[in-house]
């Protein structure tokens, strides 16, 4: 009888345990399917993470936004940004909002820091995870396309109801990796 | 008395019975008086170390291998990977359940192969997706999927995990005091565990390496969850939880003493000196009225009232369990316990506005008699392991004291000269006491 007990539990457990993985994928699925497609011009730099891999942390310019803006901005404090595009084709905070936005595309975001000028928030939009020895690959040619070139480096992401899904980091118009692999063949 | 000694003992009995020593009634009473003790057998222990060591390698070694993060890999592959090695590993959990429910030793290395894959398979989809480095709700998910495993399967390694993953968990939210003092529910989760493990002679071992790591998590936790970076965490809260793994570590619960209780005691009795030790420097005190709280909520407002309940409950329980063995008359360990009490009067005290060096002093004495009367119970219970640490710790003390730049020289020289004298007094008086008992 004991034995049952826990057979099944442990069921049920396995369940939960198949279950949260796959809704995790499954709701990204959706957003890459059927969001709204912008791109954040934005820095990688690479560090590490034990568990996840090696990847490109990214620090998005559109984060930063002029104050002042028509509520108290602490530390921590729970907002709603905007999301439009700019004049460029790249993605921008149109506004603030403590409430959730009743239409267009947004992103819940917490605020980092507070200055007189400006106020800088957490979008989410923190991580792009590449090939262990890709990762510091990338942020050296971030540097060197950057510094002669004026390229710029971009993530393309979906967003949807509020939820965002990297798809890719670009620098110029070409995709991280396949720039990392011709690099890769041209020292070769 | 010792497990090792009573396993010797009853080794010697059937000689001691043959020789004519000992009546077999005088035998089988002596094992009645002692009760059973369960031998764990060589093989058996390294069956165990074997299988967990081969299967923590080999979980880590799957979790590295992801971590790689192969470029070439579609999203659907690295889906069909994150899921797969998942069910490999509740699909022998759940044969071990149905094939092997008596074998501790398959049960714990399929609850730990299970606990290190739910983690892979986790972070696998958190790479493939890009997912924000949010490491609280990724630790949150993981520890929450194997909680289950622990009583299921009574594993204690994933048990071992899930109080590691707990603590940095509320690591996370450290200037959030109403966050992280979920920690403390968290930490309940596991106690029923823990209880049971200790009652598991056979797995003495398991149960020192659970209860070493329960110790360091609720250390740490306390510091990140209460007191809200105030000085009462490490001057009242922190030597009263030590005072509590301390006499804990006391508690004969058995006729036995079992290996168990050795980490309870030592790191309690170690953590009860180190605190002592740092409230006889003047520069401890010197800046607490200072010290600033890690967030802006209110100290004593709505916010923190669940931590202060909390710190309430610790400092409570362990006045009462000081209480407990003064009743019992046990000197050493109400000795040591007592620091629970001292530090909170002396913490009020001072932050009344009693002068600091009043406090410094208190801790001295405190010190200084906990090791005296530690060094003569030692010598009078012939033990000399426990005269060592009393001299240690004085060793300690004294040092200390002497380069002690707050305290100006000539009060040290006085004080140092007159403990001297009190040392040759003592010594006198004690020879002459010899002498005349001669």
């Amino acid at each position: 009888m004991k034995n049952k007990i826990i057979i099944s539990v442990f069921s049920c457990l396995v369940l939960l345990q198949i279950a949260t993985p796959l809704s995790m994928i499954i709701k990204r699925e959706i957003v890459l399917k059927d969001g709204v497609s912008f791109r954040f011009k934005t820095q990688p730099i690479d560090p590490y993470d034990a568990f996840r891999g090696r990847y490109v942390a990214l620090r998005v310019e559109a984060s930063r936004i002029q104050r002042p803006l028509s509520f108290e901005t602490e530390y921590g404090k729970q907002v709603y940004a905007q999301i439009a595009v700019d004049k460029d084709g790249f993605a921008k905070i149109s506004g603030v909002t403590v409430r959730k936005p009743d239409k267009g595309s947004y992103l819940p975001a917490r605020v980092l820091y507070s200055s007189a000028k400006d106020t800088t928030l957490d979008l989410s939009i923190d991580r792009y995870y590449m090939e262990e020895k890709s990762a510091p690959r990338a942020e050296h040619l971030y540097r060197k396309y950057s510094a002669q070139n004026k390229k710029e480096a971009y993530i393309e992401v979906k967003i949807k109801d509020g939820f965002v899904v990297i798809e890719g980091l670009y620098i110029g118009d070409k995709k991280i990796e396949d720039l990392v692999n011709s690099e890769k063949q041209v020292i070769k | 008395m010792n497990k090792k000694l009573i396993e010797s003992l009853y080794h010697e009995l059937p000689d001691l019975v043959k020789n004519g020593v000992l009546t077999q009634e005088a035998a089988d009473s002596l094992k009645r008086h002692y009760a059973e003790v369960k031998i764990t057998s060589k093989k058996w222990f390294m069956f165990m170390l074997c299988g967990l060591v081969g299967t923590i390698l080999i979980g880590l070694g799957i979790i590295l291998i992801f971590a790689h993060n192969w470029d070439q890999l579609s999203r659907l592959t690295r889906t069909v990977l994150s899921l797969a090695p998942l069910v490999i590993g509740q699909g022998f959990a759940f044969w071990v359940l149905v094939k092997r429910q008596e074998s501790s030793i398959f049960k714990e290395c399929a609850a730990t192969f299970l606990t290190l894959i739910v983690g892979s398979s986790l972070a696998l989809v958190c790479q493939t997706y890009n997912i924000p480095g949010d490491t609280a709700s990724f630790t949150f998910a993981w520890m929450m999927l194997i909680l289950p495993l622990v009583y299921l399967m009574q594993a204690s390694i994933p048990a071992v995990v899930y109080c590691i993953g707990i603590t940095i968990w509320a690591g996370q939210f450290w200037n959030e005091p109403l966050h992280s003092v979920f920690f403390w529910p968290l930490v309940v989760l596991i106690i029923p565990h823990f209880i049971w493990s200790l009652r598991q002679e056979k797995y003495s071992l398991r149960a020192a390496i659970l209860s070493f790591v329960m110790m360091v998590c609720v250390y740490v936790g306390t510091q990140i969850t209460l007191g809200n970076g105030l000085p009462l965490t490490w001057f009242v809260i922190e030597p009263c939880l030590m005072v509590i793994f301390y006499l804990v570590g006391s508690y004969k619960f058995k006729r036995i003493s079992t290996n168990w209780q050795l980490p309870l005691l030592r790191i309690g009795a170690l953590g009860i000196f180190a605190h002592a030790f740092i409230f006889t420097f003047l520069s401890s005190w010197s800046s607490i009225r200072l010290w600033k709280p890690y967030s802006e909520a209110d100290v004593f407002g709505l916010a923190a009232l669940p931590g202060n309940i909390i710190s309430l409950v610790i400092v409570s329980v362990s006045i009462l369990m000081l209480y407990d063995f003064v009743k019992r008359r046990q000197l050493m360990p109400a000795l040591f316990g007592s620091l629970s009490l001292l530090a909170v009067v002396v913490y009020f005290m001072t932050m009344a506005g009693t002068p600091n060096m009043l406090a410094v002093f208190i801790f001295n004495i405190y010190l200084f008699a906990l090791s005296i009367i530690r060094i003569i119970f030692g010598a009078r219970s012939n033990r000399l392991d426990v005269v060592n640490t009393g001299m240690l710790m004085l060793a300690i003390l004294i040092l200390a004291r002497f380069f002690d730049s707050d305290i100006n020289f000539i009060l040290k020289g006085v004080v140092f000269i007159a403990v001297g004298l009190g040392f040759l007094l003592a010594n006198i008086m004690m020879l002459k006491q010899a002498r005349s008992q001669r």
